[in-house]
């Protein structure tokens, strides 16, 4: 999809979703601000990639769970770049959390991360967005937005808000012409890990819960991301894209019966 | 249905809907602690009116956005009240400010308040459920924990934040016999506009008016009121609920279904 010369923000940037989100924009024709703990070295091949494909990337290593850092990131795009499109917002820290045990530190930093980031990143963005009276943004929650994870409270009451977030958003925003979706990405490789719990077997043979049988990808979401930031999608606000290959549909937590006998169902 | 030897604690029961469940508990017998933060002047309204009803009630005071200060408050209930049965989170912030009036401040203010509140009062609580190997959870939301209001962006985020919070202690809570629901109420009339109106001469014609634009918005032909919200609350909170966890109950005289 064409998102030739858009001006597209990546939060957290390293992870596998934030590289992919590199590599399908600036495939595209994007520039991209990327925000990355790593200063962009854990995202380095990828872009030095969309670089040699002609792509302005500029990185940052910003703490936006403050907002003078949100502004300013989005200040960057504004004034480099010449005015921000499509903020993606890629936030997810995951930690383990017990509603009985957890600590205030931990629930803090789970909250900051990945609500209050969304919320001052929305701030920042919406408000450069609104004096264009354009523009995108896509929140790559996750399906613990609506199922609870058994391992993490603080997780999905963060993916609680950002979802509630988007709505509001899309409500105040929609009317200056931005578009606000999320992505609830369901399970990947090594999302047993990640969501390891003691109390549901949610992610025991996770792959044999999904109608197909196959596992989502980092790309899955990147291409999502693409599509929701896209002019083909500008009927699209407010919505929650369960990406989950069908994961969240079972009544009770079952795995796939295979087909008898061949492959005709 | 008797509350009778029940101990319940109810916060932000100096005011509007903490106040009505209260009342309504301590009503059917149950012992409550009616919890305020600054509203001291509404708890001892809540205190008096059960009082005059006959009721057992007792007054706690405590910030639920400190934690220290939830804990002194779980354990002087427990200690005062022996024990504790019911908790209700109710103690909430709504600033209603839109998306650029907010702030980091007000963002934290609401958060710490509504959210980790909502979790740390019902961490101090569970320990001793656990030992009773009982307990009813009542967190109070809103119909904003799942359509936006356009009014206050950072609330609806701490319902639906609560939304979650919910589910994960309902998982987490049952095989100790203690249950985690959700109530979320549409439109409360809490007697607001009835203070505004308090010296407007034209004040019984508005009160008209406002009730006939209700007929319209709500399919029942009025908002609702704190009893409502309480009777479902007793409900959640007798021994007829007992296989009823993690669900969240809209409230609202089906007004979201216009």
């Amino acid at each position: 999809m064409n998102h030739s010369a858009q001006v597209v923000l990546i939060t957290d940037a390293d992870t596998p979703v934030g590289r992919a989100m590199i590599r399908r924009f600036s495939a595209g024709g994007a520039h991209l601000v990327l925000n990355s703990a790593s200063g962009g070295a854990e995202a380095a091949a990828d872009i030095a990639a969309a670089r040699a494909s002609g792509s302005i990337v500029i990185v940052a290593s910003l703490d936006l769970s403050v907002g003078a850092n949100a502004n300013q990131l989005v200040e960057t795009a504004e004034r480099e770049l010449g005015g921000l499109d499509v903020l993606v917002h890629n936030n997810d820290l995951l930690a383990p959390a017990s509603v009985e045990t957890c600590s205030e530190a931990l629930f803090q930093e789970v909250m900051h991360a990945n609500a209050k980031s969304a919320f001052l990143c929305a701030q920042a963005a919406g408000k450069a967005m609104a004096s264009r009276q354009s523009g995108c943004i896509v929140f790559v929650s996750s399906i613990h937005a609506e199922k609870p994870t058994g391992s993490s409270f603080v997780y999905s009451a963060s993916k609680g808000a950002v979802k509630m977030l988007a709505k509001e958003a899309a409500l105040e925003l929609g009317r200056h012409g931005i578009r606000v979706n999320t992505i609830e990405a369901g399970p990947v490789e090594g999302d047993d890990e990640r969501f390891h719990s003691r109390l549901t077997t949610l992610y025991h043979s996770y792959e044999t819960k999904v109608p197909s049988g196959q596992l989502g990808s980092a790309e899955d979401i990147a291409h999502a991301a693409g599509f929701l930031a896209s002019a083909e999608a500008r009927y699209l606000n407010g919505a929650d894209l369960r990406l989950d290959g069908g994961f969240l549909l079972h009544y009770m937590d079952h795995k796939m019966k295979r087909p008898k006998g061949g492959d005709s169902p | 249905m008797s509350m009778a030897g029940k101990v319940a604690l109810v916060t932000g029961a100096g005011t509007g809907i903490g106040q009505g469940i209260a009342l309504e508990f301590a009503r059917r017998g149950a012992s409550v602690a009616v919890h305020y933060n600054r509203s001291e002047a509404g708890a001892l309204e809540t205190k008096r009116r059960i009082d005059e009803a006959g009721g057992d009630c007792f007054i706690v005071q405590a910030d639920v956005a400190r934690q220290d200060e939830i804990i002194a408050m779980v354990r002087e209930v427990e200690q005062r009240g022996g024990g504790i049965d019911i908790l209700v989170n109710n103690a909430a912030v709504q600033l209603n400010y839109d998306l650029f009036k907010h702030d980091e401040e007000t963002f934290s203010r609401m958060m710490n308040t509504n959210v980790k509140g909502y979790w740390q009062c019902i961490q101090a609580v569970v320990p001793a459920m656990k030992q009773k190997g009982a307990g009813r959870i009542i967190l109070i939301s809103s119909v904003h924990a799942k359509r936006p209001t356009d009014f206050d962006p950072v609330y609806a985020m701490t319902k639906g934040a609560i939304r979650m919070l919910g589910r994960e202690s309902a998982i987490e809570l049952a095989p100790y016999g203690i249950t985690v629901n959700m109530i979320e109420p549409g439109a409360v009339d809490v007697g607001k506009y009835e203070r505004i109106l308090a010296d407007d001469p034209d004040a019984q014609k508005k009160l008209e008016e406002r009730r006939k634009r209700q007929l319209a918005k709500f399919p029942m032909g009025r908002v609702g009121v704190p009893l409502d919200v309480a009777r479902l609350a007793a409900f959640i909170a007798s021994d007829e609920s007992e296989y009823l966890t993690g669900s969240a109950i809209r409230l609202d005289g089906g007004s979201m279904l216009l």
